[in-house]
């Protein structure tokens, strides 16, 4: 069969290598607000005055950054295994059995990073009030979990595919 | 793998080369070496048909079972 050229694999490639980039720069942000006097920028974003609920508030956010310094090395490795995906697409042979372990190990990334968001959503709302309502943009997600889900399928039908083509393969 | 193949005694039998095998099958003579070292997962029904048609012989002259042989169901 005719290979068909598509522009999506390399532009997916490039886009890749930018989201790596983006990633430790995230968590080099992250970091840097960290290690930085922050307690003021928050009561002053927050626009509140030093106090119980302010100390709250001001342990909350610290959580929600370190929570999200955890997620880094997990998109990280996420995206790793997802150019090592697209490389093997390149060659022209992404049937591997290595291709399916890296979709069971995304599957299980993602079900983490799931599982982080939740926490994070939490939190915010725990230090949110009507006075000082905070939006964080994470909690639980119908279409994260579904992503899970379909990530673990398809890591499985890879799987199977890669054993009918190691089968195709060696009949005669 | 517990399935023998037996294609070696039977080319030796007819004093036929595998290449000649080969060209009288329509099967390529990597595909038939593969298929003489025991490497083969599997045979069609349509290969079998032709090579016992050019060897004048039954599939059972081909393949044996050897029960000392690896489990193939087991290996995977």
């Amino acid at each position: 069969m005719a290979k068909i050229y598509s522009a999506a694999l390399p532009v997916t490639y490039v886009l890749l290598r930018i989201l790596v980039v983006v990633n430790w720069l995230y968590g080099a942000a992250i970091v840097t607000l960290l290690a930085l006097p922050h307690a003021q920028w928050i009561l002053k974003s927050f626009e509140m005055s030093p106090g119980p609920e302010a100390d709250r508030v001001i342990w909350g956010m610290r959580a929600v950054a370190v929570l999200g310094l955890i997620a880094v090395p997990l998109n990280y490795a996420i995206l790793k295994r997802l150019i090592a995906m697209v490389k093997t697409v390149r060659v022209g042979d992404p049937f591997v059995s290595d291709n399916a372990y890296r979709l069971q190990a995304i599957a299980w990334f993602l079900l983490l990073l799931q599982l982080l968001s939740i926490v994070i959503g939490t939190i915010g709302k725990a230090i949110s009030s009507p006075a000082h309502p905070l939006h964080l943009d994470a909690g639980f997600s119908v279409t994260g979990w579904v992503a899970v889900l379909l990530t673990f399928i398809l890591a499985r039908v890879f799987a199977e595919g890669t054993l009918m083509r190691e089968d195709l393969e060696g009949t005669v | 793998m517990a399935i023998a193949v037996k294609l070696d005694a039977l080319l030796h039998e007819r004093r036929m080369k595998l290449t000649e095998l080969a060209e009288r099958v329509d099967i390529t003579l990597a595909n038939l070496s593969i298929l003489k070292t025991g490497k083969a997962r599997a045979i069609r029904f349509s290969t079998l048909e032709a090579i016992c048609r050019a060897l004048d012989c039954q599939p059972g002259d081909l393949l044996a079972f050897d029960p000392g042989g690896q489990d193939q169901s087991q290996a995977k």
